[in-house]
């Protein structure tokens, strides 16, 4: 006990520039959420970043679509082992209404996440991967690199897939609006940190 | 341990809880920790996602204070590093709410495990990298094995064991292994003196 310094609890400041960011004046963004990267991260109307989610653009520009919501520890923009080069000039791109769970790793280049999609707790999005709308991926699924997935697909952690019929799509974003609704009145929001 | 520290790794609290300083604990007002719980670096509890809608109207009037707990957690529990507890939430009479999570005593939660249950029981033991879908209900005694996946919803009796993606009971609790379940040594050996399992 014979210093008295106490040490912050807050995530440290990052060293680098900040990342530069186009948010959307409507968005739900933590205060304690870790942007970084030197490429444009997007963030559209209504989205939510949960606490300690981490947004990552130096392997390309971030785009997140209007009604997403990022939950805590996920790792967007990740870099990934794979060599191969992506032809798209966007590191990641996740489309309105998705559903990003926790400790999801999506890594760069070219990644695309359809609209409505949901991926679960603990999944891996490889690099390039591209999910067709409202795709559901079940937790500890792991899409490899350069993967197209179809629309309404859902997708098991042991490997099967069947298809979504149920139909309840408007339901869904129905849902999803609803929440966001209470999250931002739960999760202190600071964009201006950011920006 | 050889490692030297100015301050211990751990907060230790009047009812004996062991709360690492690097834990990352969100809206602690709405935390309640039963006493002797550890919880380690990198653990993270949502409290601030608490319940919105009110229970009943007709309960009379104000709350009272610390009712509107987001996660409870009983004695003698013990959070590894990197889990994550996190209430559940649903739409519920027509507006989305989350629902407090409830862990009983002697709780042991495995490294990267992500909880989202309604209750868990007592002397429960979730390995690692377990996935513990939404308003999932575990019963005592109940062993979960490393990468399981509980599914959203799922009920698992008590003295059970269960594994697979989704968790089904793969097995029973052996009569007399309900004695592995305790955490009391566990506790001991974790914090700013830790003292050495008894062999």
């Amino acid at each position: 006990m014979s210093s008295s310094k106490r040490q912050s609890i807050l995530p440290r400041v990052q060293s680098g520039p900040k990342a530069p960011v186009n948010f959307s004046s409507t968005i739900t963004i933590a205060d304690s959420a870790l942007l970084s990267g030197n490429h444009t991260i997007n963030i559209n109307s209504e989205s939510v970043v949960h606490p300690r989610a981490k947004l990552d653009s130096s392997n390309g520009r971030i785009t997140i679509g209007r009604r997403c919501i990022v939950h805590e520890r996920t790792s967007i923009g990740a870099a990934s082992a794979d060599p191969r080069p992506s032809e798209s000039r966007d590191g990641v791109y996740i489309h309105d209404y998705a559903t990003i769970e926790v400790n999801v790793v999506i890594e760069s280049g070219g990644t695309m996440i359809g609209e409505g999609c949901h991926v679960g707790v603990g999944s891996k999005i490889g690099k390039g991967a591209k999910l067709g709308k409202h795709c559901t991926i079940t937790p500890h699924s792991v899409i490899r690199p350069f993967e197209v997935i179809p629309d309404f697909t859902v997708i098991y952690s042991n490997g099967t897939r069947r298809m979504d019929k149920r139909g309840v799509t408007d339901l869904k974003n129905k849902a999803q609006a609803r929440q966001i609704e209470v999250l931002r009145r739960l999760i202190p929001s600071n964009p201006s940190k950011f920006q | 341990m050889s490692r030297k520290q100015v301050k211990g790794e751990y907060i230790e609290t009047d009812t004996g809880n062991k709360v690492a300083r690097k834990a990352i604990l969100i809206g602690t007002q709405h935390i309640m920790l039963g006493g002797k719980t550890v919880i380690q670096a990198e653990a993270m509890i949502r409290g601030d996602l608490a319940r919105t809608a009110q229970p009943s109207s007709g309960a009379g009037g104000a709350a009272a204070p610390g009712s509107n707990t987001a996660v409870a957690i009983g004695r003698y529990c013990f959070l590894s590093r990197g889990c994550c507890l996190r209430p559940p939430g649903r739409i519920y009479k027509g507006s989305f709410t989350y629902l407090p999570l409830r862990l009983g005593d002697h709780v042991f939660v495995g490294e990267g495990s992500v909880v989202q249950a309604a209750t868990v029981g007592s002397h429960v033991h979730i390995g690692q990298r377990v996935t513990v879908g939404e308003f999932a209900i575990i019963k005592d005694y109940v062993r979960i094995l490393d990468g399981s996946v509980v599914a959203p919803n799922t009920v698992i009796p008590s003295f059970s064991v269960v594994a697979g993606q989704p968790a089904r009971v793969i097995g029973e609790v052996p009569e007399g292994g309900h004695e592995a379940f305790e955490l009391r040594e566990l506790y001991k050996t974790v914090g700013n003196n830790p003292q050495p399992l008894p062999v």
